[in-house]
């Protein structure tokens, strides 16, 4: 029974199986979206009911536990949500719309994968399989940049892939293992060794490319713009979130290196600081929320340079919040643009008579990516700063709040548009399916409670912590 | 958990929520059915605020109304409310106000139910902070109260509208930029891991030192949405923007919420860094009032000038706070309560006369008395009640705040004294040019306000009338809770 284990990772092979089959197929003849549609929300049960299992594979190479299970079930819900902005996919060519869905399954899959990987090198096969998919998913648009942005992000990528094998080799090197329960172990010690230090710091970079965190976070703008609006809110969710499990598992090995905290520390104040100048003056939306995805990467990061376990528990929870404040915002942009174009700030003009609701979601989602209270978005911040300051890490948590207030000028610009501007010509109300409807009223509430009642998601961040270390 | 009775501070909170939500599902064309709604709810939220302000057992005193849950344990984090003598006035006010203000936006077209949902967001963030005794949901509260504010006066607002809310938008969010960090330092300084507030203010929680690095951080957070001179410069020009029943909101308890966040947060809990910092703090109000004078005496807009009032009144709030003794706590208190009436009645009454004459700039007006007087007649008894014009609740607030500023500090006492005086004079001569002297004929033939339309000012007149004539209603509860409090705090 010990295959059992693996349930979510056989059942998305599974599902990439079935689009590579339909993609054989004409297109005319095919229900893409009915069946991605399906399979992704069976795939959201599937990963839930795995939840609980615990269990070691391939000489303790890779390992299902609590901590990697949560996070499969945070990828599977990113992917379904995702799967549900694609009912108008207009953005990308009709005969490729089953490539499309394969390569989301796919780099699903690879981060699937990524989560249970205790060992380096099935961790960067792991990651390899997700970035690839990754590579084919951001040219696939239909007119427009996408080249530029797909070889803006192939380059970047691989550059980064690159330096984190060097830094793959001289953990190697350093430690003599290439596992990571006996890195836990043995790096403490070694981290006076530059070679161990530069090793583990160079592994992080792959992850910090993933999460665009300063200094790699050059692709992120012309990726979110030249990418399909779909493809972004992959990027922007369900690989953070993805990104955020790995940093958490490899700075956990470090044991409170106070060197590496402030390399961290560093790193979020430029990130942080950075993301949110240059978001201030961006007029198209999907760069806007690039750049506060650079900003975002560094709020994160204040959880997991805590290196305490309310640190990375805060860090989880933060995950979490990222992905259900990032992606209301997309889904938004997606209803709005239902043509699958760019959409300038300016063009959410009268959206609180084109669409209400649209206009609420839209309200909540940036009122959440601003810090503000009682959305998720708020209390993940609240946690992340509250791990920082037991660490004494005072004037990080200020500048951080100084940040926000900073970024809240952005983010007040689009509330400013769908609230108050007014289109030039009169443009028709939106009309929402009723999934939509109820996709987007759940989204509202899921921020909202989530910042009112953190307990027991904070309470599962926890436990995923414990399981860890 | 601990619940003694019915939930009345929490029933508060959600005859406010139950408000939202009902607007939220009645479609958008039955805008008499949305302003019925709001009226109704707000009448629960006042009827609730009034009968706690009454149940209050003032022999026994201390917290009462208590309601904790625990809400997040790992990180001490509670659901609690309570109700004592510094925030009973408050809730009472909020209540007040709120539904006065529902009422003066009667008249409202365009975008009434988005309005009236943004209010019910506004108004439950003021109250749910007005009674925490939790650090966390106290933040919360705080940030929930502040960001309707955006929306409201950019979208329904006047004059330079965009600036005025962006302006004040960021400036009382960059307070919460100080107020976050600090309330997680004193949870993690204290070793006590909690946000209670009660927990906190144990003696010997902080150090000293702690104490004074923490008060500095709330005092200038707090500051800013109190209007404290040199945070004020958002406040004139958000106040102008606003539409009426924002700005009676956001001058009548807003930046309340400012000045007693100072007092139940920074006072409270860092008690020794109020010691440390009154001086400063005294001075600062001082300048504060002094400057609101003089800034309003070259105004020629009503609403500037009703708004640099506001900006010296908060002043008349701080140095009371700033005294360290019981009289000056008790004053501060009731200066709260008064002004938030008197601006709220200020800020309504010219409301009405601008709907009928889209200005209001003093030249343009003149002989107002003649055309309109029963709207003149409340603008009038506003202004007064603002000169501290014995009668009025503001006259017992100011007397108890100068006496005890008299006592310890004499010049600055003197100099805000002073001051106000030439407020006094000011404020008549606003008076004389508005409402008197020769009539611009252009709008000789506006309507007077209706009873209906008028009974928002009205309630407020009474209320004013009523703590003027019997100050002792509110006195004696804010002296239940100053008087421990100034007990316990070793001198």
């Amino acid at each position: 029974m010990k295959g059992l284990i693996l349930g979510p990772e056989i059942y998305f092979l599974a599902v990439a199986t079935v689009f590579l089959f339909l993609s054989m197929m004409r297109p005319g003849a095919r229900r893409d979206f009915s069946v991605a549609l399906f399979l992704s929300g069976l795939g959201v049960a599937v990963t839930l009911a795995a939840v609980r299992m615990e269990g070691s594979l391939l000489h303790g190479a890779y390992r299902v536990d609590l901590f990697s299970q949560v996070f499969k079930g945070l990828l599977s819900l990113g992917f379904f949500l995702v799967v549900c902005l694609c009912s108008n996919l207009s953005g990308i060519q009709d005969e490729r719309h089953s490539e499309f869905y394969l390569f989301l399954s796919t780099c699903t899959l690879g981060m699937m994968l990524l989560m249970s990987s205790t060992e380096l090198l099935t961790l960067y096969v792991a990651l390899e399989l997700a970035s690839y998919s990754l590579y084919a998913l951001v040219p696939l648009r239909s007119g427009g940049q996408q080249m530029e942005a797909g070889i803006k992000y192939f380059l970047s990528g691989i550059a980064t892939s690159a330096l984190m094998l060097f830094g793959l080799a001289s953990l190697f090197a350093a430690s003599q293992t290439t596992y990571i329960d006996k890195l836990v172990v043995k790096l403490p010690g070694l981290l006076n060794n530059p070679m161990a230090f530069i090793g583990l710091l160079l592994t992080l970079c792959g992850f910090f490319f993933k999460l665009a965190l300063f200094p790699f976070h050059i692709w992120a703008p012309s990726v979110y713009q030249g990418a399909a609006n779909q493809v972004t809110a992959f990027l922007g969710t369900a690989t953070k979130v993805a990104a955020i499990a790995m940093l958490v598992r490899l700075v956990s090995m470090s044991d409170g290196n106070t060197s590496l905290a402030h390399v961290l520390a560093a790193l979020a104040i430029i990130s942080m600081t950075y993301g949110n100048l240059v978001a201030l003056v961006q007029k198209d939306f999907k760069r806007l929320l690039a750049y506060s995805a650079i900003a975002h990467a560094g709020y994160s990061l204040i959880g997991i340079l805590s290196m305490n376990p309310t640190g990375y528990a805060a860090a989880v929870f933060y995950a979490l919040a990222s992905l259900s404040m990032t992606f209301i915002c997309f889904l938004v942009m997606v209803k709005v643009a239902s043509d699958g174009r760019d959409l300038a700030i300016a063009q959410f003009a009268g959206l609180h008579r084109r669409s209400p609701l649209l206009a609420l979601a839209l309200l909540v989602g940036v009122f959440s990516l601003g810090g503000i209270p009682p959305t998720i978005g708020f209390t993940g911040k609240f946690l992340v700063f509250n791990a920082a300051m037991e660490k004494g890490y005072f004037l990080l948590v200020l500048i951080a709040m100084i940040n926000v207030v900073v970024s809240l000028y952005y983010y007040v610009q689009v509330v400013k548009a769908a609230f108050l501007l007014e289109p030039d010509e009169e443009l028709p109300a939106i009309s929402l399916s009723v999934p939509t409807i109820i996709l987007t009223a759940v989204m509202v509430v899921v921020i909202v409670a989530g910042g009112l009642f953190p307990r027991y998601l904070f309470q599962l961040a926890e436990a995923a912590i414990q399981a860890l270390l | 958990m601990e619940l003694a009775g019915f939930p009345y501070l929490s029933a508060i909170l959600l005859s406010c929520v139950a408000g939202l939500l009902v607007i939220l599902f009645i479609p958008r064309e039955r805008e008499t059915l949305v302003k019925w709604v709001s009226l109704a709810f707000s009448g629960i939220a006042l009827a609730l605020s009034i009968y706690v302000y009454c149940a209050y057992d003032r022999m026994q005193g201390g917290l009462q109304f208590v309601e904790k849950l625990p809400w997040v344990e790992p990180l001490g984090i509670q659901y609690f409310n309570g109700a004592d003598g510094f925030n009973l006035p408050l809730i009472l006010l909020t209540g007040i106000v709120h539904f006065t203000g529902i009422l003066t936006m009667w008249e409202l077209r365009g975008r009434v139910k988005e309005f009236f949902a943004f209010v019910c967001v506004l108004v439950l963030g003021v109250f749910g902070f007005f009674m925490s005794m939790d650090l966390f949901f106290l933040f919360v509260w705080f940030d929930v109260s502040l960001f309707p504010m955006y929306p409201l006066i950019a979208i329904w607002g006047t004059t330079r509208k965009e600036y005025g809310a962006l302006k004040l938008f960021l400036h009382v969010l960059a307070g919460s930029a100080l107020i976050l960090p600090g309330i997680v330092y004193l949870a993690v300084a204290s070793g006590l891991h909690t946000f209670d507030i009660v927990a906190l203010m144990q003696p010997g929680a902080l150090t000293p030192g702690q104490q004074r690095f923490a008060f500095l951080l709330f005092y200038i957070g707090f500051g800013i949405l109190a209007g404290v001179w040199p945070f004020h410069t958002w406040s004139p020009v958000g106040h102008v923007a606003a539409p009426t029943s924002v700005s009676m909101i956001h001058a009548g308890v807003l930046m309340k919420i400012g000045a007693f966040g100072i007092l139940r947060v920074a006072i409270f809990l860092c008690p020794l860094g109020w010691e440390y910092w009154a001086p400063v703090m005294a001075v600062l109000a001082t300048i504060g009032i002094i400057y609101g004078v003089f800034v309003g005496l070259t105004q020629t807009d009503l609403k500037y000038v009703i708004a640099y009032s506001s900006v010296s009144h908060m002043g008349i709030v701080g140095l009371g706070l700033s005294t360290v003794t019981a009289e000056g706590l008790t004053g501060a208190v009731f200066q709260m309560f008064a002004h938030g009436i008197m601006t709220a009645l200020l800020f309504s009454s010219l409301g009405y006369i601008y709907d009928k004459t889209h200005t209001k700039l003093i030249p343009d007006l003149g002989g107002m008395s003649r055309v309109m007087p029963v709207a003149s007649g409340y603008f009038i008894v506003a202004a007064l009640a603002g000169m501290g014009v014995p009668g009025f609740a503001s006259f017992w607030a100011e007397v108890t705040v100068f006496i005890s500023a008299l006592k310890v500090y004499p010049a600055l006492g003197a100099l805000a004294i002073c001051a106000l005086v030439l407020s006094a004079l000011y404020m008549l001569r606003v008076v004389q040019r508005t409402f008197y002297g020769p009539r611009n004929e252009r709008y000789a033939r506006l309507p007077d306000v209706s009873f209906g339309l008028g009974l928002p000012r009205i309630i407020l007149v009474a209320v004013m009338v009523l703590f003027g004539l019997f100050p002792r209603l509110m006195l004696d509860l804010i002296q239940t809770a100053v008087i421990p409090f100034m007990g316990g705090f070793s001198r």
